[in-house]
């Protein structure tokens, strides 16, 4: 079943009066279909964040339509938007991105608390995914007093409790050693193939991105290339590799 | 749905020490209103001053400018307040908040907190209201006795409760306006490009600074009718001037200070410097305001606070004895005599004159523009040397004797104009057979007793003027002039009852009466309210402006944080940090404090032109007038100072 469908979208910073304009997306179209997890890559400045804003529906396209499921968002109101996202939408940023006012619980259930669930709802709900990402331990802390690793455990516990139908994660291991780095990404496929969460990951880590089951190229705000991971990870990963040296890309 | 009430009050807790200062200047901002409000209430102050129209309009007046002005504190302080939470109302929007719901939110928290400043700011009003109408009784009366009832004021608690709440609702409102300004996409990079970097005009700062010095020159004027006349061009200079250096000119004196290299490289001043114009734009105008505010503040608790000081010495310079009064002695003396003695107070002095006149031919002459001319109905009271000194003995001015040469005259003119006694000396005076040449000129202590111009001549002339009827005692229109007593008392000033009871004796019997207690009292009223609404509009500003300043820079911490990270590890340390944090506040404390003081200091020279010179007796009265002013700047600029390390410790938190 098809989850997200981008039909041309381009997106045009700085004012329409300036001299300085700039294209990050140009008439970009693709198709996601539920249960898949997508890399997106491409060297810094592609456009990757812009692009995951949109589907996101952080940012607004320029020009061209979105469909998430089955509804056009290009039209939608602020508010209408605020809806869409909490229904439809998780999100994994870099930095975490939780209320260092909040206890990681509060921070977790803030999006069932905003849609109106019940308090025992979202007791239970809360109760099997920590229990599932391994964070029951530490919900009563707060956000500065657990390890980084742990802040993007509970973020992705936020990004999966409303049940997202798609979940957005723009670096996620950027800021975590390689170990957590390596948890986070095990998380996801855990996430991916036992939720059948539908899952797009911006990264520049090879590593990262050998996780997924296909990865979208980014250069210069268009689609380069897209790669399909096969049976052989090893094969895929060097595949990868090849690929980024000729976008020039750094693999940090 | 998730109960917006809770998540309100765990708001504010988890924002409890960002909302103690916000509570605390909410309430303070409640404290005023009812106080004023009470005292328009109370009994005893609307018995003293209320009765009065002018009084009431210029009590009325206060209030509504302090109202206008705390709403506007308000409301700017609360959309600072949401800026600063940006981050956080953003991630409500991220997952699913609706901007009205957050609004609703908002308006929760603020009707909350407001509600519960509310209650303490008018129990606390409720509280100190015995004091603050002892206050301003105190200094408005000049015996006040009465013991003020400690009551609740239903009709300012009522009105107050009323205003904050429609204030609440606008900020409610005003609050909506800023959230839905918000762009969620501002939440990843709002600390990047927030604001944009303005190089300043050249044009503006020469501009500025054009305009701010042509109406310090106009204010410094010596002539006392061209500073009234230009009073109104004064402040739109000033003010104009003002807000162009702060939009134009500030951000070019900081882009001088970044070319001159050798200054800027240092580490302290690139970041502080870059971090201070880049924040210039959205505090420029606050800035701009509090200048202002700051110099009409200062100029008015100065003035205040100096005429206060110069009340008593005013009196004598007016009415020179403890009382006098002309006409109708054998009625009134000896129960005049019988009231001292029923108030059990001693008589110091006392002297009866008669009255004379005189007008001799005299040249009108011509000063500033307006003529004085000499006659009939514009005439002389003249005296005998012995005669004058010895009614300047029972004065309280403690004047030395004058002496007159025969063929001589002093000349005294009640009015002080500039120039006058150069005019006025040596010109003569003709009597039908004799002539007089002016020799002396005096502008104070004269003792006219109802007229205009007064003569002082030497005993023998004076003799031989009587004798051949250039001196009469009549007036112009054939009435014979009174006798004129005057007196000395002890403690002329205290005793309320005593004064009543002269005044009911002298009232209606006497040709005309005064008492130094009756124009001390006058004066003190109208100055003394003065002081206090200056007093109280003052601290209501200081703090206000102090704390708005406060508000803009926790808002600018929030997003000024992520750069200190950055700083910190490319290698800044915590020495250096410090440095940086102050370099960056002070100046927004420091620039419209001075500013304010300086056109303040201006605003003083004018007002010293104008009243102060004619009301304190010293040679440079604006010396006088400046250190009393000083007293005041001091106090401006340590509630500043206090605000400044207030906001610098909050700040360093923040970034931390
Ligand atoms: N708000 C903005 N205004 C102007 N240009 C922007 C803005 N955000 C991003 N860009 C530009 O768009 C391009 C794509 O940015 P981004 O999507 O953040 O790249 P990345 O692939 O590194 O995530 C970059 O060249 C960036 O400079
Ligand atoms: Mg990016």
């Amino acid at each position: 079943m098809q989850i997200l469908k981008a039909e041309n979208i381009s997106k045009v910073y700085g004012s329409k009066k300036g001299s300085k304009q700039y294209m990050a997306l140009r008439n970009i179209s693709f198709e996601v279909d539920e249960g898949e997890f997508i890399g997106v890559m491409g060297p810094s400045g592609s456009g990757k964040t812009t692009l995951l804003n949109i589907l996101g529906s952080i940012d607004k396209p320029t020009t061209g339509r979105l469909i998430v499921d089955g509804r056009d968002i290009t039209g939608l109101s602020k508010d209408q938007l605020a809806i869409h996202r909490v229904k439809k939408i998780g999100f994994i940023f870099q930095d975490y991105n939780l209320l260092e006012t909040m206890t990681l619980k509060e921070n977790i259930i803030l999006p069932l608390a905003i849609a109106g669930y019940k308090a025992q709802v979202m007791e239970s709900k809360l109760h099997t995914f920590a229990k599932d990402l391994g964070i029951m331990r530490i919900l009563d802390k707060y956000p500065y007093e657990v390890s980084g690793g742990e802040q993007q455990r509970a973020a992705a516990c936020r990004a999966l409790i409303t049940n997202p139908k798609l979940i957005l994660a723009d670096e996620p291991t950027g800021n975590l050693d390689s170990k957590s780095g390596k948890d986070l990404l095990e998380l996801l496929t855990f996430i991916n193939s036992e939720y059948r969460a539908t899952i797009l990951m911006v990264t520049h880590d090879v590593f990262a991105a050998s996780y997924c089951q296909k990865i979208m190229f980014i250069r210069d705000g268009e689609i380069y290339n897209e790669l399909y991971a096969g049976d052989d990870k090893k094969q895929f990963f060097d595949s990868i590799i090849d690929v980024m040296s000729v976008l020039g890309g750094e693999a940090i | 749905m998730i109960k917006l009430s809770t998540l309100a009050i765990r708001n504010i807790k988890r924002n409890f020490k960002r909302y103690v200062m916000y509570f605390f200047s909410l309430s303070f901002s409640v404290f005023t209103a009812y106080s004023f409000l009470a005292l328009l209430e109370n009994e005893q102050v609307s018995n003293a001053f209320i009765y009065d129209d002018r009084y009431r309009a210029l009590l009325l007046v206060f209030g509504i400018i302090i109202m206008v002005f705390v709403m506007f504190f308000l409301i700017s302080s609360n959309n600072s307040f949401i800026r600063a939470r940006k981050k956080e109302i953003s991630t409500y929007s991220l997952f699913g908040m609706t901007n009205r719901k957050i609004g609703k939110l908002l308006f929760i928290e603020t009707m909350i907190v407001g509600l519960i400043a509310l209650a303490l700011g008018i129990g606390v009003g409720i509280f100190l209201s015995k004091l603050t109408a002892m206050i301003l009784l105190d200094i408005s009366l000049v015996s006040f006795t009465g013991d003020i009832r400690f009551n609740i004021a239903h009709k300012a608690v009522y009105i107050t409760t009323l205003i904050f709440l429609a204030i609440f609702c606008l900020m409610g409102l005003s609050g909506l306006r800023v959230i839905n300004k918000f762009e969620l996409i501002d939440l990843f990079k709002a600390d990047k490009m927030a604001e944009s970097n303005s190089e300043g005009s050249i044009i503006a700062l020469i501009l500025s600074l054009l305009l701010i010095g042509a109406g310090y020159y106009l204010a410094i004027q010596e002539d006392s009718f061209l500073v009234v006349g230009a009073s109104i061009p004064i402040l739109v200079l000033v003010i104009s001037g003002t807000y162009l250096f702060f939009w134009g000119g500030l951000s070019k004196v900081l882009h001088l200070i970044k070319k001159n290299k050798g200054r800027h490289y240092k580490a302290i001043n690139l970041i502080s410097i870059s971090m201070f114009s880049h924040r210039i734009k959205s505090i420029a105008s606050t800035m701009a305001t509090i200048a202002v505010l700051s110099a009409v503040a200062t100029t008015a608790i100065a003035t205040g606070f100096t005429l206060y000081r110069s009340i008593e010495k005013n009196v004598y310079d007016t009415v020179r004895f403890d009382m006098y009064f002309y006409g109708g002695q054998e009625e009134v003396l000896d129960d005049v005599y019988k009231a001292f003695e029923r108030h059990k107070i001693k008589i110091l002095d006392e002297y009866t004159t008669q009255r004379y006149k005189c007008s001799p031919d005299m040249e009108p002459i011509i000063i500033e523009g307006r003529e004085i001319t000499f006659d009939q109905e514009n005439y002389f009271r003249v005296y005998s040397e012995s005669e004058y000194n010895r009614l300047n003995s029972v004065a309280r001015l403690n004047l030395k004797p004058v002496h007159i040469k025969p063929g001589e005259a002093m000349f005294g003119y009640p009015n002080m104009i500039k120039g006058l006694e150069s005019k006025i000396n040596g010109k003569l005076l003709k009597f039908s057979n004799q002539t007089l040449k002016i020799t002396a000129v005096t502008q104070k202590n004269i003792l006219a007793f109802g007229a205009v111009y007064t003569l002082v001549l030497n005993d023998s002339d004076f003799d031989a003027l009587y004798r051949s009827g250039d001196i009469v005692v009549i007036d112009p229109y054939g009435e014979p002039l009174d006798k004129v007593t005057v007196f000395k008392f002890e403690n002329p000033l205290k005793f309320r009852d005593l004064n009543v009871k002269l005044v009911q004796i002298l009232e209606g019997k006497t040709g005309s009466y005064r008492t130094a207690y009756n124009h001390y009292s006058e004066s003190l009223e109208t100055f003394g309210l003065v002081c206090f609404i200056g007093f109280f509009m003052s601290v209501v500003f200081i703090l206000m402006t102090a704390s708005l300043l406060y508000f803009k820079q926790i808002m600018a911490a929030e997003e000024e944080g992520h750069q200190y990270k950055m700083l910190r590890k490319i290698g800044m340390d915590m020495q250096v940090e410090k440095k940086v944090i102050v370099k960056r506040l002070f100046p927004v404390f420091l620039i419209p404090l001075v500013v304010g003081i300086i056109h303040s200091i201006f605003a003083m020279k004018a007002a010293d032109t104008v009243i102060f010179s004619y009301m304190i007796p010293v040679e440079n009265s604006y010396l006088t007038v400046l250190s009393y002013s000083g007293v005041m700047y001091g106090v401006y600029a340590l509630v500043y100072g206090i605000f400044y390390f207030i906001t610098k410790g909050q700040y360093s938190r923040i970034v931390k």
